[in-house]
């Protein structure tokens, strides 16, 4: 058979038209996506079926939150593909089960649209899970303590109207956040209870957050960056978090262009996934939010130096969790409110002359409504 | 509008705007808070104990020189009973060392301290020029900062002092918390953060009495006390352009002030959770001190790494990955273990301490660090100076000479 005569071969199958370039390699597109795929399915390894002659199997249940951006979705589609393969094979049984929560975009920036149409998409594509959809403030139904924490936390910039719906009373206290940074902060603290809360209702031990290593990179520089340089050991890196739930990183070794690379090669995910909304170039630098500051500069550098970018969540990833045995919590973000275990440095928010109750850590201090710069 | 009264004292008017917090202050309020937070500082970490005899490492730039003024005045004030001196390096660049040690003895003399000033021509038989002309502008600045560290102790020791003070500030201790994120060196963020850094077989402790003071603050304290220092940046510097970090924190600044102290707080935290870093807390740590800071010798190379170093990082990480791509694991049949000799886990590499051999001092390696750059430097020094002939022509010496290096060129070549 004479060979198929290719202008640019796929570097890994020989048999089709490369169509992208991913770590100086050319490949097709069923190529590359099997690299990637094969990139997150390592990090998925430990979630294994026990061998058939074990009775009484209940496969365990993994919560995928969905942002409907890029990364999220891809991994959607990659670990629905894992799970298609092992429902098919009548051999087999599935390692484990996927629930979706898909937190209402439009309810966290009032500036997005409706996403009715993608969710719809979304179910007819992958039908085999269970999907749940939320506004952002049913954080007061699944965290009930919530109310009566952030009007502790917020002080007296925020009065709280209890008569109003929940919904206000949440805008109300987003809108009393002074800074761009403390509200990017605030936001993800109350999104990373939301999601907790829910996986522990719906009985999931695993949360599989869809962060690339671009992501997981920025959020290290930044955590550090906000005096929470404590709590990384969960929020990038694989491990417990306070809240007795998992959370694990299956995208930690692909990065976000190569996430983008996969999403226009996939057709399923086109009237699914809400594109980026891009970082202005002309925005001042001090109007930034320290989130979007750290996720421009590991964009950029990123670019140049992607390697020295991926290094950056391995290393947060070796620091070993500290031993939480009797130290208190933050009431808001879980993380220590005291030192880590060994730190005698004396940084401390009483520097600043704010001597509130010590429920709350360094960093949720550092965004509190009351404190403007 | 009338002015704005001090956010502390209510009385008279405003003239700073404290640069950690946005608080407007009188000048007093200012200077006052100021050395009292670096008093806190000193007594929530014990840095002193009474009588301790206390070296400042002084470079005649703005942290020094406040470091030394704010000690000064708090050893009188709070009655620390300390015998402070300054020990200043020259490292021998002509048109930079020669003025800033001016303001040093000035300084020295301001002070009522003793001075110190102990040369890299006299320590190694190099002075910086040299080195510069032997190596070229590029790189040079590891040549001065490992020779600068060694010589502090060695000054010190001449001195027969325990304790060197150094003017880092918070500034300097974010950059290396977010430089150390960027190279992935974990161990080295966590002595980086800590206000003590005790050598482990020198006796020659060194501490950073302005671990968290910022550097803006550091210069309105040397503006509004009218301090005499030396502002120039060193003359080899500029070449060194400002690396990743410096540039990132100062941006960090202008979104939220308090982030550098954030970045300390974080980088504690972190130190504390290193694996293997058992004794490496905010507070302690027993290393080489000397090897550990190298890297940030002078102040103003301080987190500035050249981009060449960021591309070989990346060059390298990218070879890593090609080759564990291509490897293939290989698996040894299960041995048997035999009885008594039980498999220990394998530990992490730790530095041990030990002494160099040819000049003695310590160090994690059998040759120290300068030692080995000295080698290198030495190398390439001509073993006997050329000497010409008395007696000769002006004209016959050249044209020897010229035969001479033709000579040279063609056996070479």
């Amino acid at each position: 058979m004479p060979a198929k005569e290719l202008t640019r071969p796929c570097m890994d199958c020989k048999d089709a038209e490369a169509v992208l370039t991913t770590r100086k390699r050319s490949l097709c597109s069923h190529c590359f996506k099997l690299f990637i795929a094969h990139k997150t399915f390592r990090r998925m390894d430990h979630h294994k079926a026990p061998p058939k002659k074990q009775k009484d199997y209940v496969p365990s249940k993994l919560l995928l939150p969905l942002s409907l951006g890029v990364s999220s979705s891809v991994l959607l589609h990659i670990l629905d593909g894992q799970l298609q393969r092992q429902i098919a094979n009548i051999h087999g049984r599935v390692a484990y089960q996927l629930h979706v929560l898909v937190i209402e975009p439009s309810t966290i920036s009032p500036g997005n649209l409706s996403y009715d149409s993608n969710f719809e998409e979304l179910q007819r594509k992958f039908p085999t899970h269970a999907f749940t959809r939320l506004p952002f403030h049913s954080v007061f139904e699944y965290v009930p303590e919530m109310k009566d924490l952030i009007n502790e936390y917020a002080g007296t910039q925020f009065a709280d109207d209890s008569s109003r719906s929940d919904k206000d009373r949440l805008a109300a206290f987003r809108a009393c956040v002074a800074t761009a940074t403390s509200k990017d902060d605030l936001d993800n603290v109350l999104l990373t209870r939301l999601v907790v809360a829910f996986a522990k209702q719906a009985g999931c031990e695993t949360i599989l957050w869809g962060d690339s290593d671009t992501r997981l990179a920025a959020k290290t520089l930044a955590g550090a960056a906000k005096g929470r340089g404590a709590s990384l050991t969960w929020q990038v890196s694989d491990g417990m978090s306070p809240w007795g739930v998992q959370f694990e990183f299956p995208l930690r070794d692909i990065n976000k262009p190569e996430l983008h690379q996969f999403a226009s090669v996939c057709s399923e995910l086109a009237n699914i996934v809400v594109p980026d909304q891009p970082i202005s170039e002309n925005t001042l630098t001090k109007n930034l939010s320290i989130d979007e500051l750290m996720m421009r500069y590991v964009e950029t550098q990123g670019a140049k130096y992607p390697g020295v970018i991926a290094n950056v969540s391995r290393t947060a990833n070796k620091l070993q969790p500290a031993g939480s045995d009797d130290c208190a919590e933050c009431a808001l973000c879980g993380s220590l409110v005291s030192n880590v275990k060994g730190n005698t440095g004396i940084t401390v928010s009483s520097q600043f002359g704010e001597s509130q109750g010590s429920r709350f850590c360094y960093g949720c201090s550092r965004s509190r409504p009351e404190v403007r710069s | 509008m009338a002015p704005t009264t001090c956010f502390n004292c209510k009385e008279a008017r405003a003239v700073i705007i404290r640069p950690k917090n946005r608080h407007k202050l009188c000048r007093a309020c200012f200077l006052q808070i100021f050395e009292t937070e670096v008093h806190e500082t000193i007594t929530t970490s014990n840095l002193f104990y009474p009588g301790e005899r206390v070296a400042i490492g002084a470079s005649g730039g703005k942290d020094s020189t406040v470091l030394a003024a704010v000690l000064k005045t708090l050893n009188e004030r709070y009655g620390y009973g300390l015998d402070l001196c300054l020990l200043s390096i020259d490292e021998g660049i002509r048109g930079y060392r020669d003025d800033s040690l001016e303001t040093v003895k000035r300084n020295a003399e301001q002070y009522d301290m003793p001075l110190m000033i102990v040369g890299y021509g006299e320590l190694y038989g190099w002075t910086m020029d040299q080195v510069v002309e032997q190596i070229g502008k590029k790189g040079n600045c590891t040549y001065c900062g490992v020779f600068r560290r060694q010589a502090l102790d060695r000054g010190a020791a001449r001195l027969d002092i325990k304790h060197v003070v150094t003017g880092h500030n918070a500034d300097d201790v974010a950059e290396t918390v977010m430089m150390n994120l960027l190279r992935g060196d974990l161990p080295r963020l966590s002595r980086g953060t800590s206000i003590v850094t005790a050598s482990g077989a020198s006796e020659i402790k060194r501490s950073k009495p302005l671990k968290y003071a910022y550097e803006k603050e550091i210069v309105l304290y040397a503006h509004h006390r009218q301090l005499d220092y030396f502002s120039t940046e060193c003359i080899y510097s500029p070449e060194a352009f400002r690396g990743s970090a410096r540039t990132l924190i100062k941006d960090l600044e202008k979104i939220r002030p308090s982030s550098i102290l954030d970045i300390v707080k974080s980088g504690e935290d972190m130190a504390a959770l290193v694996p293997q870093g058992g004794n490496a807390n905010g507070k302690t740590c027993r290393s080489n001190a000397a090897e550990d800071e190298s890297a940030g010798g002078c102040g103003s190379q301080n987190g500035r790494t050249s981009g060449g170093e960021m591309a070989a990082m990346e060059t390298q990480l990218a070879e890593n990955e090609a080759a564990e791509s291509m490897e293939t694991e290989i698996r040894l049949p299960a041995q048997q273990p035999k009885p008594g000799n039980s498999r220990t886990p394998k530990q992490i590499k730790k530095q041990t301490m030990g002494h160099c051999e040819r000049c003695g001092y310590i160090s994690s390696q059998r040759v120290c660090k300068a030692c080995t750059l000295l080698d290198g430097l030495n190398r390439n020094r001509p073993k006997t100076a050329i000497e010409v002939g008395a007696g000769m022509d002006d004209e016959e010496i050249s044209s020897t000479l010229m035969r001479q290096m033709e000579h040279t060129q063609l056996t070479n070549s």
